[in-house]
């Protein structure tokens, strides 16, 4: 047994290293095993072959939490500098709009006839997403258990604030949180405003990385997630890789160790209590705490299935985590024209959406295995923001394309593979003709490359779908949801937990907050 | 000459809710009259006799749901309501396949253990489940939804009433609750089990009515419309209604009639008068109009309001609330007057099973495409449906030896897609009769010979549904059942109580809580709100007890 510590986190992600932090600033001895040569797991940085950096998978933050910035304790401009983007709604029909603060016009600057009803949408999501944001800070709430303890009047502290969130918000405010709050996009998006670019691209928002169409009731929940701070996103300057950089130095700092090249291959369990980590190089590393940032199924198997209880194992194979996005990131010789959007303008979160009924549409084809042929896409081309995204000149475009399949039938194939690249570049093609001309090496990963590079599940970008029957007291599965996962000292702390997916880091903290209460971490 | 009068209480809808709340109000002593558009009674409780000889339950055509506490009440069997539980149902494949679900259990272990011995403990974790999830429901159905957002002592006394329920859960079983809650019936299935057959016949209960797919997160919920009923206290299980559905509203207008109530048809509410923002009566197609302090109304909230009551008595984000209110129809119907019992030949002869819900849908997939057809505004071309004959249980529904068949159909749009627009127009007999034969081409996978055994059909678009019943948009629950329409949301936040705006304007039927199914509970309850709002709430027996 090499150096005993007080904790280890298994996986390299942002939320294994925001827990990781989390355990070093209140003391800990903590290291994290990461089994991959780079550190960042969604969110690392890749390179095409002449070196430009390319955002591996995720390729903007969205809705990192303030609490996880303010845990770090740090000033945010010395971890890493982001740039606030716009967001483009393309429209194949030359009418882009553009969004910026909430607030919609045409990209020729013409007025936009639904700014009104629109700011006030968004508005209204934030203000109703701040109230989720609340929850998703803290360990989900429990209804069923009573004030028999210290712990038991915690948590309703944490729903009297929730019930303080509602009468400050107002009755009639209230009422139609409670309305909306498990509705579907489709139907709460074009109550408001008309079909096309503007209401697609909303659409596009709430069923981001999700198994569901803006039809599925319970996709208003995750749009009010994605617009709790306003629905802006953010382009890390020195691509994901600096983001990742930054909370990796910021852990060290504050006195963690991390191991990349790591590969956890079991959780040694003694008794009913975590007592360290086996690697897959056969040594083993002591911890009486282990934090693991990997699927619910991984962990559970990384662990061994004997230290759960049976319902736990039928409930954890029963999970689902079905992705549907895959990602195309292109390395261009040049920058082809987009007829209506200047060079300012392309700069934006470029969304390919042109209508909520196009989305839904988008999504029929992977409930049958098969790919969509019009997808949404999501694209970014950082070198227009980031002077160092494309070092040796040209430009990188980052796209995220949904819906993919996540088992098409017969697997993927290179075909399936060639066909999702022609796709998205005939896709593409329509807004910025002659794109696909310009591409000077392209990089598609499907669902199932981005489960053999992350591990997780299904190539589900939130590890486990954010449905609403696998969301809060019951996220991932129920009995298992406050990160506390099998033996004791054993915790889940990826988005495989509460609140779930997306670049925010509050699995990780929280996970971390868990563990030093349970005062395992010692 | 037009006709007037004054009574205490008019009920607008001679559908078994406006008939439970109208026998409710008059037996507390509100002089109670119930006007019906059409020339018969019952809305879409209804028998109808197209055929001669034949008997038609030609919109709701099976009984489970009427709350028993209702039932025992008003002494429903007296008045000739006779409940007969079938026998079972199955499904059918196009290889000569079948699943019998045979209502009795040792039969169906076995018939389950046929398709997967996997599947049939399975059956046994899911069919606890759900009747769990029914043992919880149920005690709120007759109760007023908690509104927590609401400060009156009356709802934060029912908001108590369902804290103390969820916390008597423990936090596992509340977890599973709100997991059944959420999750759609096509997951709730597929964990569950794994022959694509028997999760087909399972899942319908789960779509039934409503405009959602099988993979559509609340359908498990659906599911509860259709399983918390019982037949004589077997809970889950359903019947017929001998003499069709319209018995249950006979037997409902008998005992209004028999406390001394009126009934009047042939004239539908044109109007319903508002002096000062306070109901005053109702004006009728034919001219007629009577005067009243309270008026129920037992069409949907959308006909209800945006299209009888004045502009001016309502305000605008009201009004606009209910316009959003979805309700949209989703399913058709035909029913078919026999010359005699078709054959299945996939089933042993004279099979027991075949007295129930016949289906040919063979996967989940098979449905959810079928659901993606309705979304484009068609009509499914590998539809579902829910397919009995009732005539083999209940005689009186043909001549000797004749059968009547009844098929509820979806997916079927209202507003169909043809020639690039969409709309309830578009349902021109061509199109009603093309649908059908896309139906008989599927009902030929159990029974070939189909075809030739029709006397007579009657094809229901959703639009034939709005124009007879008045069902808005055909939808069958009067709004659909989603997370954002049931309990203190329907039909609209604010107004669970069957309330309006318009003092004395109550709104009795499935629009309310706690939603479609021939239950009854939507018109009790609304009776026990108007009671207690008259004062007389004591006059208002305690069903819920």
């Amino acid at each position: 047994m090499s150096r005993a510590f007080d904790a280890i986190v298994i996986g390299g992600g942002h939320n294994g290293l925001v827990a990781a932090a989390g355990l070093a600033r209140a003391g800990r001895a903590v290291c994290v095993l990461e089994r991959r040569d780079e550190i960042g797991g969604m969110a690392a940085e890749g390179a095409f072959s002449d070196g430009t950096p390319k955002p591996r998978m995720a390729h903007l933050l969205y809705n990192l939490s303030p609490a996880v910035l303010a845990d770090l304790d740090h000033d945010r401009k010395a971890l890493f500098e982001t740039r606030a983007l716009p967001t483009v709604c393309l429209d194949p029909e030359g009418g882009h709009v553009v969004v910026a603060e909430g607030r919609p016009h045409f990209a020729d600057g013409a007025p936009h006839p639904e700014a009104g009803p629109y700011h006030a949408l968004v508005s209204r999501l934030a203000r109703f997403g701040a109230i989720l944001a609340r929850l998703a800070e803290a360990p989900p709430p429990q209804l069923a258990q009573g004030m028999t303890d210290l712990q038991g009047l915690r948590r309703l502290g944490t729903l009297g604030a929730l019930g303080w969130d509602f009468r400050r918000i107002g009755r009639d405010e209230a009422r139609e949180f409670l309305r909306i709050v498990l509705s579907n996009a489709h139907d709460v998006i074009l109550d408001e405003i008309a079909d096309g670019p503007l209401a697609g691209a909303l659409a596009a928002d709430a069923v981001r990385g999700a198994w569901a169409g803006p039809r599925s009731p319970g996709t208003v929940f995750s749009l009010m997630y994605r617009y709790a701070r306003g629905g802006g996103a953010a382009l890390p300057m020195g691509g994901m890789g600096a983001f990742c950089a930054g909370l990796a130095a910021r852990a060290r700092v504050l006195g963690a160790e991390i191991r990349t090249g790591a590969e956890a291959a079991a959780v040694l369990v003694e008794g009913d209590r975590v007592r360290g980590v086996r690697l897959a190089d056969g040594s083993e590393i002591a911890a009486g705490c282990v934090l693991v940032a990997a699927g619910p199924m991984t962990a559970m198997r990384l662990a061994g299935p004997a230290q759960f209880d049976i319902e736990a194992v039928r409930r954890l194979r029963a999970l689902r985590a079905k992705g549907t996005v895959a990602k195309v990131n292109l390395r261009l010789r040049d920058l082809p024209e987009m007829p209506g959007l200047t060079a300012g303008q392309m700069a934006g979160r470029l969304v390919l959406a042109p209508s909520v009924a196009r989305v839904e549409r988008a999504f029929d084809p992977v409930k049958y295995g098969e790919m969509s042929e019009d997808p949404v896409i999501e694209a970014v081309i950082p070198s227009l923001t980031d002077p160092s995204a494309a070092p040796k000149g040209g430009h990188v475009l980052s796209a995220i394309v949904q819906y993919v399949p996540h088992a098409p039938r017969g697997g993927w194939t290179q075909a399936g593979r060639d066909r999702l690249l022609a796709t998205t570049l005939a896709a593409l093609d329509r807004v910025a003709p002659g794109l696909s001309d310009r591409v000077a090496e392209a990089e598609v990963l499907t669902t199932a490359d981005i489960e053999a590079l992350t591990g997780a599940p299904g190539g589900h970008w939130h590890h486990a779908e954010m449905s609403l029957d696998q969301l809060l007291a019951v996220r991932p599965v129920n009995g298992l949801a406050r990160y506390r996962f099998g033996p004791a000292g054993y915790y889940l702390c990826g988005a495989g937990a509460h609140p779930g997916g997306d670049v925010m880091g509050s699995a990780g903290r929280n996970a971390a907050a868990v563990a030093l209460a349970d005062g395992v971490a010692a | 000459m037009t006709e007037h009068g004054r009574y205490d209480a008019i009920v607008a809808g001679a559908g078994h809710n406006g008939l439970t709340t109208a026998c409710y109000l008059q037996k507390a002593g509100l002089k109670t009259l119930v006007v019906e558009r059409n020339d018969w009674i019952g809305g879409a409780a209804v028998s109808r006799s197209l055929m001669p000889g034949w008997t038609y339950s030609n919109c709701s055509y099976v009984c489970s749901l009427l709350r028993r506490e209702i039932v025992r009440d008003l002494d429903l069997p007296r008045f000739g309501l006779q409940v007969i539980p079938y026998e079972g149902g199955a499904s059918f494949t196009r290889d000569g396949a079948n699943f019998g679900y045979h209502a009795d259990p040792a039969q169906l272990r076995r018939e389950l253990r046929r398709h997967s011995p996997r599947d049939a403990d399975a059956y046994r974790r899911y069919r606890q489940t759900v009747l769990r999830q029914c043992r919880f429901i149920r005690p709120f159905l007759l109760r007023p939804a908690a509104d927590p957002t609401s400060m009156k002592p009356r709802d934060l006394g029912e908001l108590a009433f369902l804290l103390k329920r969820i916390h008597g859960l423990g936090p596992r079983e509340l977890g599973e609750t709100l997991r059944f809650w959420t999750i759609s019936i096509g997951d709730f299935l597929d964990e569950h089990f794994e022959t694509d057959l028997i999760k087909a016949h399972l899942a319908g209960s789960g779509i039934i009515g409503t405009g959602l797919g099988v993979y559509s997160p609340g359908t498990a919920y659906v599911l509860l419309h259709h399983y918390m009923g019982d037949v004589d206290g077997a809970i889950g299980a359903w019947g017929f209604a001998r003499g069709g559905m319209g018995a249950i509203s006979n037997a409902l207008a008998a005992a209004f009639e028999e406390a001394g109530g009126t009934i009047r048809t042939g004239a539908g509410v044109e109007q319903f008068l508002v002096r000062d923002g306070a109901v005053a009566g109702v004006a009728l197609g034919d001219g007629a109009e009577f005067r009243a302090p309270i008026v129920a109304s037992n069409m949907d909230v959308r006909r209800t309001i945006l299209k009888h009551t004045p502009r001016e008595a309502l305000p605008d984000d009201y009004r606009r609330a209910v316009e959003r209110f979805r309700i949209r129809g989703s399913s058709a119907k035909l029913n078919i007057a026999l010359d005699a019992l078709p054959r299945f030949p996939a089933a042993p002869e004279g099979a027991r099973f075949l007295r129930g819900d016949l289906h040919c849908s063979e996967s989940l997939l098979e449905l959810e495409r079928a659901y993606d057809d309705w979304k484009r505004g068609r009509w499914s071309k590998e539809p579902y449906f829910d397919m009995l004959i009732p005539s083999q249980i209940d005689p009186t529904m043909a001549p000797p030896g004749r059968h009547m068949m009844t098929v509820f159909v979806q997916y079927a749009p209202y507003d169909l897609e043809a020639g690039g627009t969409r709309s309830g127009t578009n349902w021109t007999a061509e199109r009603r009769q093309a649908m059908a034969e896309t139906v008989l081409d599927k009902i030929e996978v159990a029974c070939p010979d189909i075809r030739r055994h029709i006397v007579h059909m009657e094809v229901r678009s959703p639009k034939e549904l709005e124009d007879e019943v008045g069902l808005t948009g055909g939808n069958i629950f009067q709004g659909e059942l989603t997370f954002d329409q049931l309990l203190f949301n329907r039909p609209v936040p604010g107004y669970a109580r069957h309330d309006t705006p318009v003092k004395g304007l109550y709104i009795v039927g499935s629009s309310t809580h706690p939603g479609g199914g021939v239950m009854a509970a939507p018109g009790a309850n609304a009776a026990r709100e108007i009671l207690t709002r008259a004062g007389r709430g004591r006059a208002m027996p305690d069903l819920a007890a």
